[in-house]
């Protein structure tokens, strides 16, 4: 009999060493750092950098608002553009000049007058880079034709009249002149600086960036404009990396997190039903639609996307989503300005689908159609399959296709290339109508929303004939007609808005949430923690 | 033996080359436009080809290659187009945790795999053999991430014993950096504090990451045991009335350790380039989570650099074993 063995002594004391090792973890409550509250937001997606004139995405877009101040901000539901560092703003009669008047007491961190320089300065950069949030403005405004008239007044002169000019400029964030050209190497604009370190005068500043794991911004208590709330017990936030939505909610449970952003809809429900957890679920101005490549094989016949459209079944996008969605009315989304609903937009409605499919070159079906969508993302995958089903009645086929997001945007890229059907969630970057209607203008063409590959004359002036009025009330009706003619040509079936859904502890206050933000991303201003 | 390393290392150099040549084909050919996706969804062409051109995307791909190459010699990993940063500070961030980890799975691995394959091929056919070997099934059976899930959920999240992810708490300082292993700098620098937070941090991604290779080596522990057990010199030894501990460890032990070693080395190779599922359940900021995020994006450079640098480790760590075989063997040392 061999006697007990020196292995059995080794695991029993590697396990005792792992037991001590095993302390008790932080306790349920808010984290307080030098007798102040830190907040600590969940979310899945890193900051790559934060650097408001190189690319953006809602992680990168939550910094940097947080980070700077733009001449003006979007707030509220339905968003609205308010004034910020320019406290008003007049248009020439010929919509060419805006003039903007800037904040007197405005100051960067480190001190310095925001000044209309500064303003001049910031937009030039991003317009010379080529950038980012570049396009929205490239195509009508010269670096040379923005102005400093005096030390507060800064003026833009367009090369035409373009009505969403204003919509756009929440995105254009000013950055310190003195601080970014001190940090300019081979004439790199200051961007590998900036990637990592502000100038900014926003109501955070940058306390760490940690890559990779999280990012801490700590509360600047001298901000200009103040804080919407009175309690000054709020030290700073920390966006932390969670990647998993299971692992989203269990640090909310846990306490390790104090607000979690775009949870999966089981985990909402799931962590929706406890007491200590305040959830709020609204309306994106997000779309989701299954793009129709209008160039294709078989896509190009309206009467074959008429009936696909009249086949799906749309209520299965709300069971998909747990009832956190709403189908919709127009190829607008609801908070979109001049958003009207479009009388015989698509349902479902099997006699009419087959109406259709008689009228286009496939009369009896018969076809097999590729449907592409993102490669793990459950949902739309389930999405997939319930237009698989529909089909089915039309003795079509539906071969669906998972591709990752760089191959799906390389096949949008190309209307020889692009799928019958392609899943697109499209976020516009502003509440003008121009920025959902140039999707169906050829100028949106090899941009994942271009895969539609549409291209309708009239449509097409249309378009262009709205966007260069400066008067509402002359661009409004252009709009309605404009979503009457998209939902005629169908270039897509046209699916649902998702809600916006977060979850945050009770302690947790002043969440104030606005369709034009992305998915995930939250307004850090007004947040605050009010003591348990 | 020197001159063996020397030609190894020479060896390994070459199939570096080959291993870039390969990854740099693969990674090209592939469909997806990496110029579009640094530009951003709403970019205009323009923006686009600009960055085509700046990043060199518009060459032909054996003129990239050259180039590629001959940054690589100097050091210029490149700029991912991700995270904006060059690719050599991405590595010197994520490197050094994963590799931790790896380093304490496989410790793990090895502290509990050898002497339970050990302990079940001596009370082979036992209740204990049982459990041991159900163990070894359990580790080559269940998914890892699942694993770290359950371990996540019933440890950290019911229980409450350990942090749910993350190489350290938010709110603690992370030690001065001097290897990138929290746990080493921690010790370096003196704060034990920090030291057993940072390895109460990794002990359940380990744990997850070490069971497959557990389960591996106690399997091969155990086959090799009972075969040297038999063996005719350990017969002679128990006739002679040496005690089992000797026996075991002495004559047996060292004779069945070599296929373990191989083990071993291939299994740390492998974790070092599977821990992505682990680290994706515990945030833990390593080198799989950066590859997959740069797989997805069609991140050129990081994938060129992750690919080179997990082969180079896999290669070093095979030589490594070779050496320790000839230290263990002298019929191999005599080979040399």
């Amino acid at each position: 009999m061999w006697k007990a063995l020196k292995g059995g002594r080794a695991a029993a004391a590697a396990l005792a060493l792992a037991a001590a090792v095993a302390a008790v973890s932080p306790a349920n409550a808010v984290e307080k750092v030098d007798g102040k509250f830190w907040m600590v937001i969940g979310g899945r997606q890193a900051v790559s950098h934060v650097d408001p004139g190189q690319s953006y995405d809602y992680a990168i877009r939550m910094m940097t608002q947080a980070l700077y101040d733009g001449l003006v901000k979007y707030e509220g539901d339905p968003p609205q553009v308010k004034p910020w560092l320019a406290e008003s703003w007049e248009t020439s009669e010929d919509g060419l000049t805006w003039t903007f008047h800037l904040a007197q007491n405005a100051t960067f961190h480190n001190g310095d007058p925001v000044t209309a320089e500064a303003v001049v300065y910031s937009y030039q950069r991003v317009l010379n880079m080529n950038e980012g949030v570049a396009w929205m403005l490239s195509d009508v405004l010269k670096p040379e034709n923005i102005k400093a008239v005096d030390a507060h007044t800064v003026e833009f002169t367009l090369d035409r009249p373009y009505a969403p000019f204003l919509s756009f400029l929440p995105w254009w964030f000013v950055v310190n002149p003195a601080q970014v050209e001190a940090n300019v190497v081979d004439g790199d604009f200051g961007k590998a600086w900036l990637a990592t370190n502000e100038a900014g005068s926003g109501p955070y500043t940058l306390e760490k960036f940690d890559q990779g794991t999280a990012y801490w911004l700590k509360r600047n208590p001298d901000y200009w404009k103040g804080f919407p709330y009175e309690d000054d017990a709020m030290g700073g936030i920390i966006y932390r990396l969670i990647r998993e939505s299971s692992s989203q909610r269990a640090s909310l449970l846990k306490g390790e997190a104090d607000l979690v952003t775009d949870l999966t809809p089981e985990e909402l429900d799931a962590v929706g039903a406890r007491n200590e957890i305040e959830i709020t679920s609204t309306p994106a101005l997000t779309s989701f639609g299954f793009k129709m490549n209008t160039q294709g094989q078989h896509m190009s016949d309206v009467n074959l996307r008429k009936a696909v459209a009249y086949a799906f079944d749309y209520d299965s996008l709300i069971k998909i989503y747990n009832g956190q969605a709403k189908l919709q009315d127009s190829p607008f989304t609801d908070a979109i300005r001049g958003h009207v609903d479009v009388e015989g937009i698509p349902r479902q409605d099997l006699e009419k689908a087959k109406e259709y499919l008689a009228k286009s070159a496939w009369p009896e079906g018969g076809i097999t159609l590729e449907f592409v969508y993102v490669q793990g993302l459950e949902q739309q995958r389930q999405m997939g399959l319930a237009l698989l089903d529909s089909l089915k009645a039309l003795n079509i086929e539906l071969e669906m296709v998972p591709l990752t997001w760089p191959n799906m945007v390389a096949r949008a890229a190309d209307p020889a290339q692009s799928p019958d059907l392609m899943c697109i969630f499209a976020t516009p970057v502003s509440t003008d109508p121009d920025a959902v209607a140039i999707q169906y203008h050829p100028s949106s063409h090899g941009k994942y929303y271009g895969s539609h590959f549409l291209d309708d004359a009239e449509l097409n002036a249309m378009i262009m004939e709205a966007r260069s009025l400066s008067e509402w009330s002359e661009r409004e009706p252009i709009y309605a007609q404009i979503q009457a003619r998209i939902v005629e040509l169908q270039p897509e079936v046209f699916g649902m808005m998702r809600n916006r859904s977060f979850a945050h502890r009770d302690w947790v206050k002043g969440y104030a949430d606005s369709p034009i933000r992305m998915t995930g991303e939250v307004d850090l201003y007004p947040l605050h923690i009010q003591a348990p | 033996m020197s001159r063996l390393i020397l030609k190894r290392l020479a060896l390994t150099a070459l199939m570096l080359l080959g291993l870039a040549v390969v990854t740099f084909t693969v990674a090209n050919i592939a469909p997806g436009d990496p110029a579009r996706l640094a530009a951003g969804p709403d970019a205009t062409q323009e923006m686009v080809e600009r960055i085509r051109v700046e990043r060199g995307l518009d060459q032909p791909l054996p003129l990239r290659f050259a180039y590629y190459v001959s940054d690589l010699l100097t050091g210029d990993l490149g700029t991912s187009v991700y995270t904006g940063r060059p690719v050599a500070e991405d590595m010197a961030t994520f490197l050094p945790a994963t590799l931790e980890l790896v380093l304490f799975a496989i410790t793990l691995a090895i502290v509990f795999g050898i002497p339970l394959g050990v302990a079940a091929a001596v009370r082979q056919n036992k209740a204990s053999d049982h459990l041991i070997r159900l163990i070894a099934v359990s580790g080559v059976a269940l998914p890892m991430f699942w694993l770290g899930l359950m371990l996540q959920w019933y440890l950290a999240l019911e229980l409450d014993l350990f942090p749910l992810r993350g190489r350290l708490g938010v709110f603690s300082d992370v030690p001065p950096t001097i290897t990138g292993m929290y746990t080493v700098d921690a010790l370096l620098a003196g704060r034990l504090d920090t030291f057993a937070e940072a390895l109460r941090h990794m002990l359940l991604p380990a744990l997850a990451l070490s069971l497959p290779a557990l389960a591996a080596i106690i399997r091969v522990n155990r086959a090799e045991m009972l075969e040297v057990l038999g063996r005719d010199y350990v017969v002679n030894a128990r006739a002679q009335g040496i005690g089992p501990g000797r026996i075991i460890g002495a004559y047996a032990l060292k004779n069945a350790i070599l296929p373990t070693l191989a083990m071993i080395g291939l299994r740390f190779g492998w974790m070092l380039g599977g821990t992505v599922l682990v680290e994706g359940v515990f945030d833990f900021p390593g080198i799989g989570l950066y590859a997959a995020k740069a797989a997805v994006s069609s991140d050129f450079e990081p994938i060129m650099a992750v690919t080179l640098a997990l082969g180079a480790a896999f290669m070093l760590t095979n030589l490594v074993i070779d050496l320790l075989y000839a230290a263990l063997d002298p019929r191999v040392r005599a080979q040399i």
